[in-house]
């Protein structure tokens, strides 16, 4: 078939599935116009976990997966919504005031949005250019989606032949059963279609930052700034990347970050969605479990918060992750790590190691992003302190030290996996880190909004 | 604030710079993109692969993947590879393409399991195993009963 009307399919697909989650996400405490945006992208959220997870519940229940179970899933995910809706609360940090304007907001609004329409529209090219093609995408996420989708289930040798261990049979399946759903609907394999993901991805991602900062206060320029750089980040939204876990990861880490502040200022629906967001990261990567994890001690160890919020906040990160973790090792048994050797946690060479690890960071990140890093960490120093944004980058601290240890643990060595990952998940960090640096610069440009007396509203 | 604001604007459009000139768009990037997509939109998907990065190490390879999977039979347990210069991107890419079945790149004879079909790009003729389709630069062998 030509791209083009398979792109169209690919995209009724996906504007099915969103519609569903759109209706579901009433259940998230979004039903008020302040959430409007939200909501939208929490509907392409709980619409891409409903595709990838009607294919292992259709082969639970020993049925082919296609229409009839999905649009099945689609309606039962809206009755949810209805049955289960939440109302939405206020925002803590939001309550009494909208966001301002900015002083001479619209020409610099004009340059952003041009600015971010060319993130986007680069990057959609990129994504569409071709077929999807990197290695990884071949040898892991979409070759096993394409096993999965001609199998019409889970073929045995994605776990059984350690000759193909290259394929990585302990990473979470959720990407390629998300591939192998468009398939079972499309009729067909498309690998070039279903890149439209990625655009698809970006963009809910750059449209939840702006609309999460907005309703957290930030002037409207502000979180279109942050949306325009993070458009143009290349390392995270390239063509090497498309059809690999990061940019869904990091979606699903952005949404992982802002419903734990969420839920821990207590807002209604903030714990459901952090549900949502812990299960979709773990599903997609074991970087999302660590996430999870990492949510889980951010929630226990908040000050100024409730001990049952703490609690409730901890289960729902945790309990999602952990279930989805469960599932795939009751059906595909343990799968150890293959990367990576953790008997060398008590082994003697591994301060030697983590030196290597450190000096491979430094050659590989440091040295060539050194501009763009101080760059970063001007932004981070200029702004203000503030609890929401010190959990965000608690958050994004503690994945980015673990990505950091993780290569000293390596079985080829810390070099090897420093070159070949650390760039390419850490960059996955970069909407977190965008968010927490808007958070503490927004009260400055609030400021000088109130100080010109020129306060809009919003 | 003042400076705390200034140090902000001017960090933020150095970064966007940096950004910019680092991985922004260069109009050969651009133009290359649009005139691949242009050429390739109405062609079929193999045709599209064909012309894409993950056949750029050896087109004719790729050629001979496609015109494999086309002629391999129906109940083929999995597929074993040889080609001259056995190497990663050939094992990821025949994977792929052969996928739902399982592939091996030039695994020992002992370590094929029954029932797989050999593929060879190439002229070589293994022993032991009969020629069940000529396919573009190679040939498919069954074991001999």
């Amino acid at each position: 078939m030509n791209l083009l009307p398979a792109l169209t399919a690919v995209a009724g697909i996906l504007l099915v599935a969103s519609a569903a989650g759109w209706l579901a996400a009433r259940a998230l405490g979004l039903d008020r116009p302040a959430f409007a945006a939200e909501r939208l992208v929490w509907g392409v959220a709980l619409g891409v976990l409903l595709l990838a997870g009607v294919v292992p519940a259709c082969f639970a229940v020993g049925l082919r997966p296609g229409w009839i179970p999905f649009l099945a899933g689609a309606a039962g995910l809206a009755l949810l919504g209805r049955a289960f809706s939440a109302r939405g609360g206020e925002t803590p940090e939001a309550i009494g005031s909208r966001p301002p304007k900015a002083p001479r907001a619209r020409p610099v609004s004009v340059f952003l949005d041009a600015l971010l329409v060319l993130g986007v529209g680069v990057y959609a090219l990129r994504c569409l250019t071709e077929p999807m093609w990197a290695t990884d995408f071949l040898a892991i996420w979409g070759g096993k989606g394409k096993a999965i989708f001609g199998a019409g289930g889970l073929p045995a040798w994605l776990h059984r032949m350690p000759e193909l261990g290259f394929t990585h049979p302990e990473y979470p399946l959720g990407l390629p059963f998300l591939y192998a759903s468009f398939a079972f609907l499309l009729g067909y394999w498309d690998d070039h279609a279903t890149a439209l993901l990625f655009p698809v991805f970006q963009g809910a991602t750059l449209l939840f930052l702006a609309a999460w900062l907005r309703r957290r206060g930030a002037p409207r320029p502000v979180p279109l700034a942050a949306a325009a750089a993070l458009s143009l980040v290349e390392p995270l939204y390239r063509a090497f990347t498309t059809g690999m876990g990061d940019v869904p990861l990091s979606f699903f880490l952005l949404l992982l970050g802002a419903s734990l502040v969420d839920a821990l200022d207590g807002e209604p629906g903030a714990v459901r969605r952090l549900t949502v967001a812990a299960l979709g990261a773990a599903a997609l990567k074991n970087e999302g479990l660590l996430a999870a994890a990492a949510a889980a001690v951010i929630a226990l160890a908040a000050r100024r918060t409730a001990k049952a919020v703490r609690w409730r906040a901890t289960a729902a990160a945790l309990v999602p992750a952990l279930s989805v973790r469960a599932l795939q090792r009751l059906r595909m048994g343990p799968l150890p790590l293959r990367d990576f050797d953790f008997r060398l946690l008590f082994a003697p060479e591994l301060p030697i190691r983590i030196g290597f690890d450190l000096r491979a960071i430094a050659l590989e990140a440091l040295v060539p992003g050194a501009f763009g890093l101080v760059l970063l960490a001007m932004l981070f120093g200029a702004g203000r302190r503030s609890i929401p944004a010190a959990r965000l980058a608690t958050f994004a601290a503690i994945l980015l030290s673990a990505y950091a240890l993780l290569p000293a643990f390596a079985v080829l060595g810390p070099d090897w996996l420093v070159r070949t990952a650390f760039v390419r998940t850490s960059v996955a960090l970069a909407p977190l880190a965008a968010t927490a640096v808007v958070l503490r610069l927004a009260p400055l440009f609030a400021e000088s909004v109130s100080g010109d007396g020129s306060s809009g509203s919003g | 604030m003042k400076t705390r604001r200034f140090v902000a604007l001017a960090a933020y459009a150095l970064l966007v710079l940096v950004l910019l000139l680092a991985g922004g768009p260069r109009p050969t990037e651009v133009r290359r993109r649009v005139r691949l997509l242009a050429h390739d939109s109405s062609r079929d998907l193999a045709s599209r692969r064909l012309d894409g990065s993950s056949a750029a190490f050896d087109r004719r390879f790729f050629f001979f993947l496609e015109s494999a999977r086309r002629r391999l039979p129906p109940d083929a347990a999995g597929v074993a590879v040889f080609e001259p210069d056995p190497q990663m991107a050939a094992h990821v890419l025949a994977l792929y393409h052969f996928a739902p079945r399982p592939v091996l790149l030039a695994p020992r004879e002992e370590d094929i399991p029954p029932g797989w079909i050999l593929a060879v790009y190439g002229n070589g003729r293994p022993e032991g195993w009969r020629e069940i389709a000529r396919v573009s630069d190679g040939a498919l062998y069954a074991r001999l009963p």
